[in-house]
């Protein structure tokens, strides 16, 4: 009992008097396991609320909280599914995707009505660029719950990647009307991506009024802080892009995030600040760019585009190309390629890119470059 | 260590408060089922007809929309046009369809004004003297009694067309006819129910027959009872060898008095075999698989840039071959992957089919006086694949599917003579061999999950297995002696549900039930 005391002042003091749904489901979980720690209900639902909190607050060691929850889950009850489900998220969370991808092709087995597992198999396969398998699963997810939320949200994503913008504002429009409004996490996560769809559209004023009221719904996201920032860059208001992007890895201190802050900087004619903070930015991703969860995206775009470094852009490209092959990573890594000279490489690489329906702007930017070297190449 | 799954879509509020539906009857199988009454299937029949000289015919029937009560006006029970109804026969074992029927339905509203869908009385009734203004008097008020499709009474009117698609060729097999569905039966005033249930009989050329309304529901069982973890009135559930003989009921059938949407087409056998010829029974071209299919317009992830080509996508909604098994042996946590998927896709399930938990059920819930063979069940692969005694020997078995299968070579036999256990109570011409409207599924697949009574020696070990029942023999309502076979909707005003303890009500091919 004293335990969700203790929690429940955590969450006021934080969020103003308001326990938010999430808080709120973590004091329920906490309940449940004091009334009855022999039964893994209580941890199980701990771990997802849990992992939940770790996006609403960009904070990981929520993971290792939701871990130690599904550990003991499965002490009392091995093998039990909703623990290996939370588990399954937790992974993707991680971003052990090929992890997250065998246990969700097991878990699937094992109960093949359970929408939620279709979810992790479309994140998991989107994550490693297995589009086909991704879209097979979002289309059993919309097929086993018409218009659910989970299945309109990934669909939406899918559209988006394969190059359908309007088709992705729609889905996505759909999962945000049939949220319901206490969810306040859930739509703000909603608005941000009609926000970044907004964007890619050119259509900064509507993006920067939803992102807006995406702040207002959860102040400081942080997702939403670094969509408006992009917005910002766009309407070349450089230094409030700059503003926002330090807000933002203030709230979640990732050097994919500190990366962002450099950029913004760079583009703010603020070159020396810039360089320093691109420097310690290197640093740090370089400590974490053996595993998984990496910032070698950004560290490639550093090397290519900041550092002029090619053959570094080009091996931790080569390191990531070897793990997935979504739409994000194939174009670092051809990127990587045009920069070290490699165009018909390049070329090959993009084509691939773009096959899938990519219509990303700076994807496209890319691939006119390359197609434009290409050409020079070959006369 | 820490970056945040970016693209993890809001789920888990969502799923967890999704209800946990489960699936309760025949009439109500799978999750998703049980929230779209409109495309649940409740039974598909398929048998060589009986009628005198139509033998060399197959009819096939799809029955929809589960426990209707036939008073429930003002609206009644229209197919629903949104969904795309479809029969569907594989004639080369390989579990995929060969030739399919689809059926789709419109409807119009003729009475807009009118508070009801369908009225009449008599010849009509007009205004009577004192009748205040505006409406004089002798202006008619009420309809006459509705008796064909024309009448102006029947206010809510549904046309359907019928497609044949064989050899990828869709053929219009309403050839421009007006084929009208059989409303629902609000009551002897308002309707001359069988007057409109044989004007909605058709012929069509090809020598074909279909029909489409609303009817009694030919099944019956003790659904209460079978799904109160087996606690049928007759507990455990197995009958007497005076009971079993007798086409009596000794339980409470609790569909009866209900209505479902019928849909049934009657076709020359050889459409339907691979040699476009009648097979003789010991011909390995002589089977055939049916199943039956509900679907509606799909939300695709992927967008056609074309509107007119994204109209094309279903979603299946749920299918049915053999009668009982999505709702009495695949797991709840798989009916929907179930019913969406394919047959030929059914390996997948093959554990269910051949480890049937009903069988484990029944085993226990009688202290082990029902013992069951051990599995896989190898037994009850005549029910799931091509194979003896219903398929000749020799024919390909093709993967494991729930298909209804059908050997049409096996002559009908005579309504009067049809026996209620059907292969199993020597019929050759009965269920698991097709099934006919009279053949008592609930039983059969009791003695079958239980038995091992269908190939090979019966399983004697436990001679309870083949008097496995619940009780219910027979329909309340009776069944027609020709095509459609089906029996009349119950009226609205006139219609009686047995209750559990009620004596019963028998008709089959006999009386009848009292109102």
């Amino acid at each position: 009992m004293r335990q969700s005391i203790v929690l429940l002042f955590f969450f006021t003091s934080l969020f103003g008097g308001q326990p938010s749904p999430v808080e709120q489901a973590i004091i329920a979980a906490q309940r449940a396991i004091e009334k009855d720690p022999g039964q893994p209900d209580g941890y199980n639902a701990l771990a997802m609320a849990l992992a939940r909190r770790a996006r609403d607050t960009a904070d990981t060691t929520y993971y290792d909280r939701a871990e130690a929850a599904i550990k003991r889950s499965l002490a009392v009850s091995p093998d039990n599914f909703e623990a290996l489900k939370a588990q399954c998220w937790i992974r993707l969370g991680r971003h052990e995707f090929a992890d997250a991808l065998v246990l969700a092709k097991q878990l699937n087995r094992r109960v093949p009505d359970d929408p939620a597992m279709y979810g992790f198999l479309v994140d998991a396969n989107a994550e490693l660029g297995n589009y086909k398998e991704a879209e097979e699963a979002a289309q059993w997810m919309l097929d086993l719950s018409r218009n659910g939320v989970p299945g309109l949200t990934r669909a939406a994503y899918l559209r988006e990647i394969f190059g359908d913008r309007d088709g992705a504002m729609e889905l996505m429009r759909m999962a945000y009307t049939r949220t319901h409004p206490a969810e306040i996490e859930d739509r703000a996560w909603m608005l941000v991506h009609i926000g970044q769809l907004f964007t890619a559209g050119g259509k900064l004023k509507e993006a920067a009024e939803v992102l807006n009221e995406a702040l207002t719904l959860v102040p400081d996201y942080h997702y939403a802080l670094a969509a408006l920032a992009k917005v910002r860059t766009a309407e070349d208001a450089h230094s409030e892009a700059v503003k926002l992007m330090r807000r933002r890895y203030e709230v979640a201190p990732h050097p994919e995030n500190l990366f962002d802050v450099a950029a913004a900087l760079h583009n703010a004619g603020k070159r020396a600040e810039a360089m320093k903070t691109f420097l310690e930015f290197e640093k740090l991703a370089l400590a974490e760019s053996a595993g998984w969860d990496n910032a070698n995206r950004e560290l490639i775009s550093y090397y290519a585009d900041y550092a002029l470094k090619p053959a570094k852009a080009l091996s931790i490209a080569k390191l990531e190309i070897a793990r997935r092959r979504d739409v994000a990573t194939i174009d670092a890594y051809a990127w990587a390629l045009h920069r070290s000279g490699m165009h018909r490489e390049a070329r090959e690489e993009i084509k691939k890119a773009l096959a899938i329906g990519a219509a990303d702007p700076n994807i496209l930017k890319h691939a006119r470059a390359i197609e434009a070297r290409d050409r020079m190449a070959k006369r | 260590m820490k970056k945040l799954y970016q693209f993890v879509a809001p789920f888990l509020a969502l799923s967890l408060v999704l209800p946990v539906l489960a699936g309760a009857a025949n009439h109500r199988e799978a999750p998703i089922t049980a929230l779209d009454h409109k495309a649940d299937i409740t039974d598909v029949y398929a048998f060589r007809s009986y009628e005198p000289g139509q033998t060399d015919k197959v009819t096939l029937i799809l029955c929809v929309d589960p426990l209707l009560e036939p008073a429930n006006g003002p609206n009644y029970f229209p197919f629903d046009p949104d969904i795309l109804y479809e029969i569907k026969v594989d004639n080369n074992n390989n579990a995929v369809e060969d030739i399919v029927f689809q059926f789709r339905f419109s409807t119009e509203q003729r009475l807009p004004n009118l508070f009801q869908v369908y009225a009449g009385a008599g010849t009509g009734i007009t205004a009577p003297a004192n009748s205040p203004p505006p409406v004089p008097p002798g202006t008619p008020i009420v309809p006459p009694q509705i008796t064909s499709f024309t009448s102006i009474g029947l206010g809510q009117r549904q046309s359907y067309r019928v497609t044949m698609i064989k050899g990828g060729i869709a053929t219009d097999l309403s050839s421009g006819l007006s084929l009208f569905a059989v409303p629902a039966n609000p009551g002897p005033r308002t309707m001359d129910y069988n007057a409109l249930f044989n004007a909605g009989t058709y012929s069509l050329p090809n020598s074909t027959r279909v029909f489409a309304g609303t009817t009694d529901d030919a099944f019956w069982i003790d659904l209460g009872g079978a799904f109160d973890t087996l606690n049928t009135s007759k507990s455990p559930p197995v009958l007497s060898p005076a009971e079993d003989a007798a086409n009596v009921n000794l339980a409470a059938d609790t569909v009866s008095g209900y209505a479902v949407n019928s849909i049934a087409i009657e076709v020359p056998i050889s459409l339907l075999t691979r040699t476009g010829a009648v097979e003789a029974a010991t011909s390995t071209a002589a089977t055939i698989g049916i199943w039956a299919t509900t679907s509606r317009p799909r939300l695709t992830v992927r967008r056609s840039p074309l509107p007119a080509q994204s109209s094309g996508s279903f979603l299946q909604v749920q299918r049915m071959g053999n009668p009982l098994i999505n709702e009495l042996l695949v797991g709840t946590g798989y009916k929907d992957r179930f019913s969406m998927d394919q047959p030929k896709n059914d390996a997948q399930f093959a554990s269910f089919f051949l480890d049937p938990a009903l069988a484990r059920v029944v085993n226990a819930l009688t202290g082990g006086a029902v013992a069951i063979p051990t599995p896989p069940r190898t037994d009850l692969l005549p029910v799931v694949t091509y194979a003896p005694p219903i398929a000749a020997a020799g024919t390909p078995a093709g993967p494991v599917a729930d298909l209804l299968r059908l050997n049409t070579g096996v002559a009908p036999t005579i309504g009067t003579s049809q026996n209620r256990l059907g292969l199993l109570g020597g019929d050759a011409a009965g269920f698991p061999n097709g099934r006919r409207l009279f053949d008592d599924v609930t039983d059969v697949a009791l003695r079958l999950v239980a038995g091992g009574v269908l190939a090979g020696p019966p399983f004697s070990s436990s001679p309870l297995n083949t008097r496995l029942g619940d009780g219910v023999n027979v329909n309340d309502a009776p069944y027609r002696t020709s095509f459609p076979y089906l029996a009349n909707a119950p009226s609205g005003r006139g219609r009686r549900h047995i209750d559990p303890g009620e004596p019963g009500c028998t008709a089959g091919f006999g009386a009848a039930c009292l109102p």
